[in-house]
């Protein structure tokens, strides 16, 4: 790079002297500038961090101010769509073998029978539904009808038989009704009713008290009137064909369908009410899904970003405990002696949670945890011997450590900022109390006991002169135990639970042992996320 | 820290680590920046960016020369591309500046002063001060320099004789540098 004769020219060394010699010393801001280009992931989690927190606020707030409607009446396009599938299952294969409450819901004024039975009103009585509009209603042009939520509605809706009907009489009376509709099947019945209709004519019954099942085969024809009307042509000419005593069958049919005929409104409208029970509860009993029982146990896995700090205090040299030559400079509170701040550090773990009631959990499990603060110091150009006085077990014998270090805790050539990491495995063990809220949205708290097993650390001690940091592993204390509290929303999402919100911990021994004088108890104030699925 | 652990712990992208190593260079190179900016505040935003490729591109340092310099051509090479960003500076690049500086003659000598040396070395037009820069005091040859400022070599020549003869007469009339006849003392008196 440089030119052979640079150094031959006197103007040009001296020039290059000088200017060497000049040193500014730049403003603070460009060193910010300068580490938040370089940490731009900080941001990155601290934006994320704050969409997130704001986005649960945003649905918890949502859900607290305008819970959704009732689930029967909500009307969102996706379940719409979910639900017309299902009745499409739930349909016969021809328009005309429709089952009769399928064939309610399609009716045109968009309102189930049995809506309109449990809201009091009826076709019977001839009362418009519009004006009845309390209660509930199933509207047909945004139908959302999911298979809880209808078997919900139904056993509002319907008062279901005690005793279910045995299998084989519910799979021949599918087959039939399925068959319904061929003429073989109509004349089959016809006959049969009418030698039924023969027998009672000739024990002296009356049509009137037929057995439900022939009036229950007409109406699962979906046309009470047309297929009577067409029973008693039918009737008639098959009793024609038959021959055999023409005039009394047909004197006999002709009372029978005159009898019919006679049978009223309110008896053809309890006669469609109970095929719809009947089929309300086939299909509560053999399509409906079995709701399962509650499950007990639950695996949470959380993470939780933390700003952690500590708790310094002890170490007070004026005590005649610790009098030791190089403690007696600095008395007083530890805190004003030192420059430290708080760090950000995370948790992460996972924990077996176990209802025990509807409302507490139990839980227990294993916790990572890093945590730190930033110390402010200096380092000095010579490694300089600093001191740790020891206390004994008893208290009055003393002892020493004594290591040689280039932090410096007042003074030095360059300041610097370093972090003391502790890097901790924990085993929580601790409850979650629901105290707020519905199945969806929740406000729990919770706190837990967490003994501890210090991994490893980097961290630096004070000397007990206050003025040098040092490291001396073994005055750590390797197990501790911790506490923690925490508040957090919940709210169910496709079959986990989201948590979120603020937790305390706090270490409850100190971090070193009982040889050193000063005592330090680590805290952190982390945001809780988790998430938590139901176990098999 | 050592110049070694600094390195390690700013390749591990450690703060401690990087604001060690800026503490410990920073005023160096603010200088430097200062001798090729218009202002102070131009100043800080080359020596910003040129930190951040300092750090961003540690991994390429191959410890074959000095750290020192390796930060010291990124910092220049920062500059300089700030520089060809304005329009003037790659105009004054092809212009004679050689009339019009008015310096006001000191009537008594002061001491030779670094901060002088650069001040003077500031009042040179753009052009001049650059090469200037480059070559007197960076170490960068003719052949180097154009290649960083896309001129001709000759034109980085003739563009550096005319700086050197421009900012001897500045020193001269600031009683910086003697007059031509007492050169030779003041020389030996300054060092």
């Amino acid at each position: 790079m440089k030119e052979s004769n640079f150094y031959s020219d006197d103007f040009e060394q001296l020039i290059r002297e000088k200017t060497e010699q000049y040193k500014m010393y730049p403003s603070e801001k460009v060193w910010k500038g300068v580490h938040g280009s370089l940490h731009t992931k900080r941001k990155w989690f601290i934006g994320s961090m704050a969409l997130l927190v704001g986005g649960i606020l945003f649905f918890a707030g949502r859900e607290l101010i305008a819970p959704s409607a009732h689930p029967v009446l909500a009307t969102k396009g996706l379940a719409a769509s979910d639900s017309g599938a299902a009745l499409s299952r739930l349909a016969l294969p021809s328009a005309t073998h429709r089952h009769p409450a399928l064939a309610a819901l399609h009716a045109p004024n968009n309102t189930t029978p049995a809506a309109r039975h449990y809201n009091g009103s009826d076709d019977a009585t001839g009362e418009d539904d519009s004006q009845s509009p309390k209660g509930i209603t199933i509207s047909l042009n945004h139908l959302v009808i999911s298979q809880p939520d209808l078997s919900e509605f139904l056993s509002h809706a319907v008062a279901l038989p005690d005793h279910a009907p045995a299998l084989p009489v519910i799979a021949a009376r599918i087959a039939v009704s399925s068959a319904a509709g061929t003429p073989d099947a109509v004349a089959a019945r016809l006959t049969h009713s009418s030698s039924d209709s023969e027998q009672r004519g000739m024990t002296g019954e009356t049509t009137d008290e037929m057995d439900g099942v022939n009036s229950q085969s007409v109406l699962e024809s979906l046309s009470g009137r047309a297929a009577q009307a067409r029973y008693n042509h039918q009737g008639r000419d098959l009793a024609h064909i038959k021959g055999g005593g023409p005039s009394l069958a047909k004197g006999r049919l002709v009372d029978s369908s005159s009898s019919a005929s006679k049978a009223s409104a309110a008896a053809i409208a309890e006669s469609e009410d109970r095929a719809r029970i009947n089929w309300l509860h086939d299909y509560a009993l053999y399509t409906l899904a079995v709701s399962q029982r509650q499950p007990r146990t639950y695996l949470q896995l959380t993470l939780s970003p933390t700003v952690n700090y500590r708790s310094l205090s002890g170490g007070d040299y004026g005590l005649s405990k610790f009098n030791g030559p190089n403690v007696l400079e600095h008395p007083g509170d530890v805190q004003r002696y030192v420059d430290h701040s708080p760090a950000l550090g995370f948790q992460v773990g996972g924990s077996i949670l176990y209802r025990v009631t509807r409302n507490l959990s139990i839980k227990g499990g294993l916790q990572f945890n890093f945590s730190r603060y930033m110390i402010k110091a200096y380092t000095t150009n010579d490694a300089q011997p600093a001191i740790i006085t020891l206390s004994s077990y008893y208290g009055y014998v003393m002892d020493s450590l004594t290591s040689l270090t280039r932090m410096g805790n007042f003074g030095g050539r360059t300041q610097v900022s370093f972090s003391n990491d502790y890097y901790q495995l924990s085993a929580p063990i601790g409850f979650e109390l629901r105290v707020l809220g519905n199945e969806r949205l929740q406000f729990n708290i919770g706190a837990t006991i967490q003994p501890s097993y210090l991994l490893n650390t980097n961290s630096y001690m004070l000397s007990s002169d206050y003025q040098n940091y040092l490291k001396a592993p073994r005055l750590f204390r390797r197990w501790n135990i911790n506490g923690g509290v925490e508040a957090f929303m919940t709210y169910k999402l496709d079959g986990v639970r989201l948590q979120a919100g603020p937790e305390f911990r706090y270490q409850l021994l100190s971090t070193y042992n009982s040889q050193y004088p000063l005592t330090e108890n680590l805290k952190g104030y982390g945001f809780k996320l988790g998430i938590v699925k139901e176990l098999p | 820290m050592t110049e070694e652990a600094i390195l390690q712990g700013c390749l591990k992208n450690e703060s401690a680590a990087q604001r060690e190593l800026y503490n410990r260079y920073s005023p160096k190179m603010l200088a430097v920046c200062y001798r090729f900016a218009h202002n102070r505040e131009d100043a800080e935003d080359m020596l910003q960016e040129g930190f951040i490729k300092v750090f961003s591109q540690m991994h390429t340092f191959q410890n074959k020369g000095a750290f020192e310099g390796w930060i010291r051509r990124i910092i220049v090479h920062t500059c300089i591309n700030n520089l060809k960003k304005n329009k003037r500076f790659n105009e004054s690049l092809d212009i004679v500046h050689a009339h019009g500086i008015q310096v006001r003659e000191e009537s008594v000598p002061s001491i030779v002063q670094a901060k002088q040396v650069v001040e003077c070395i500031r009042l040179l037009p753009i052009g001049y001060r650059t090469v200037l820069n480059l070559y007197a005091i960076e170490g960068y040859s003719h052949r180097e320099i154009a290649d960083m400022l896309d001129i001709e070599e000759s034109t980085s020549r003739s563009q550096y004789t005319r700086a050197k003869q421009m900012l001897e007469d500045i020193l001269i009339k600031k009683k910086i540098l003697p007059k031509p006849r007492e050169k030779s003392e003041w020389l030996v008196a300054i060092r």
